[in-house]
């Protein structure tokens, strides 16, 4: 195989091209950016899960009795609880925080606010702050456990707040998905044509290709080159835009909640461990567009 | 070496078949002409040979091999072996002659050394030297037809298949193509040409197979193209 011939071959046609060339290029780029978008939200939301695996607790909260006759879990009722928690196997660990301990961290969090006057530790419940080994299955089971329970207020799944930013998160990447999808179909119809037109207008060439014993490689490797060059590039656009995108609009987007710790900011490194992943998409699929539309379309 | 026995060919849009039980067989180094009004099956017989198209009935072997029955990955290397010139030269306009003619080769996947050493001398061999840089618009009909010579020679094929090679040229041009044709069939290519034209097959008095409604119906050694024609 003779690559510099492939190669003046594959240039020759995508100048040929040119209008199409680039709107193919630019279909594939936004669609790629969206699918880079979606990637980064998937990538954001495994962060923040991880962020807040390490923070998240069911709180189980103690009747006000409790709470205040027991300050430091020593009696019946509060060390029963304890120890059906610490037995079960979903349980990472039990931490107790008395009434004394929770006004404090209330004065902490409100200070300088008038809320932080009006509160006395009396209102404020003991609670016993539980540590789930199990994400997935710890919750509902500490919930089952406890309600119900002599000496148990409620139960607060932290979890149950985080849940609406993951609900936000997901819905991003949804949206860039779907979005992404639509862009994808339009791209592969670009990409399909293209082809077909590479093709047709280079159908003298090929024909004597054929007439002198050019193998079927020969013929098509151009064309497919060509696609998957149109893949790539767009690749590489989409991943430049995403790192632009970021500083200009996400960053700002998200500093209010990044700086509050409330998600991972997302990083340079972020961008990159994303853009080799939609070079990858953007040259695979652009290959197997390019030569499916060969093998159904062009007689070559 | 060419030898076709009892092929038909069927046009799937016909309903009568363009070659009808033709057998014929061509030695090494043979000149032949093949002649016969339109559409009584010169081009076929030619289209045949080269794989363009498979024959309903019958055998073909070229060179001991099986023609319709070949894989299609090895077609590629069946063409290679057999030059093609046309009415309508088949050149690449974007191509200078040199380039065109280097294309063949190119496209075979010859290396850039070899193209280089060979492509002049086949020039040189069509009477093309110092043309290498023209393009193919700048040249006589008469000189684009040896381009496409040229082209289908450059690789040194066994066969040399003509379809109306000088269809689109004037009399003493075609007469210069002819004289080109021969000093190749003298190298020991096999030529087997389609034509029309009744002074050059007279004039060359080589065997002649006439084809009618498809069938072979004169197959003559040192023929003219026929009284009353």
């Amino acid at each position: 195989m003779r690559s510099d011939f492939v190669a003046h071959e594959v240039l020759n046609g995508l100048r040929r091209n040119v209008t199409m060339t680039i709107a193919m290029v630019l279909t594939t780029a936004i669609s790629l950016a969206l699918v880079g978008t979606g990637l980064l939200a998937v990538r954001t939301i495994d962060r923040t899960e991880e962020l807040y695996s390490d923070r998240v607790e069911v709180q189980v909260a103690l009747a006000s009795d409790v709470s205040t006759n027991d300050a430091d879990c020593s009696q019946p009722i509060c060390q029963g609880l304890m120890t059906t928690l610490k037995n079960s196997p979903l349980v990472e660990s039990v931490r107790f925080e008395s009434q004394q301990e929770a006004y404090a961290r209330y004065k902490q969090l409100f200070a300088g606010q008038s809320l932080a006057d009006v509160v006395r530790p009396q209102s404020l419940p003991a609670t016993l702050r539980v540590k789930l080994g199990d994400q997935a299955a710890g919750a509902a089971a500490v919930k089952q456990a406890m309600n119900g329970q002599v000496g148990v207020r409620t139960v607060i799944d932290q979890r149950d707040v985080v849940a609406k930013l993951f609900d936000f998160l997901g819905g991003v990447r949804n949206v860039t998905f779907a979005l992404a999808l639509v862009q994808a179909i339009a791209a592969l119809m670009l990409i399909s044509n293209t082809v077909q037109v590479s093709a047709f207008t280079r159908r003298t060439e090929v024909g004597v290709m054929r007439l002198v014993g050019a193998t079927r490689w020969y013929t098509q490797l151009p064309f497919l080159i060509e696609a998957v060059v149109t893949g790539v590039v767009g690749a590489v656009i989409a991943s430049v835009g995403l790192l632009v995108g970021k500083f200009l609009f996400i960053d700002e987007l998200l500093s209010g909640i990044v700086s509050n710790g409330v998600v991972p900011p997302i990083q340079v490194s972020d961008v990159l461990w994303v853009s080799p992943i939609l070079v990858m998409i953007g040259g695979g699929i652009a290959a197997v567009t390019g030569y499916i539309t060969l093998r159904l379309y062009v007689r070559l | 070496m060419i030898r076709l026995d009892r092929v038909t060919k069927v046009y799937k849009t016909s309903t009568r078949p363009a070659l009808d039980r033709v057998s014929a067989e061509i030695e090494r180094g043979e000149f032949v002409f093949l002649i016969g009004p339109s559409g009584s099956g010169k081009s076929t017989f030619l289209r045949l040979l080269l794989r363009e198209d498979v024959p309903t009935r019958g055998t073909i072997t070229v060179n001991d091999l099986n023609v319709a029955k070949l894989p299609r990955r090895r077609v590629p290397r069946l063409r290679q072996r057999i030059g093609c010139v046309f009415q309508d030269f088949r050149l690449l306009p974007n191509k200078s002659v040199g380039e065109n003619v280097a294309f063949a080769l190119e496209v075979i996947g010859k290396p850039a050394d070899t193209i280089r050493k060979v492509v002049p001398e086949v020039l040189d061999l069509v009477g093309l030297d110092g043309k290498a840089e023209r393009m193919p618009n700048e040249l006589s009909g008469g000189e684009q037809q040896r381009v496409a010579i040229a082209r289908a020679f450059v690789n040194r094929p066994f066969l040399l298949l003509a379809d109306e090679p000088t269809g689109n040229l004037d009399p003493d041009t075609s007469q210069d193509i002819m004289l080109l044709l021969e000093r190749i069939n003298r190298t020991g290519t096999t030529v087997l040409m389609a034509t029309h034209d009744h002074s050059i097959v007279d004039s060359m008095r080589r065997r002649v197979i006439e084809l009618d409604m498809g069938q072979v119906v004169r197959d003559e050694a040192r023929a003219v193209y026929g009284v009353g024609r």
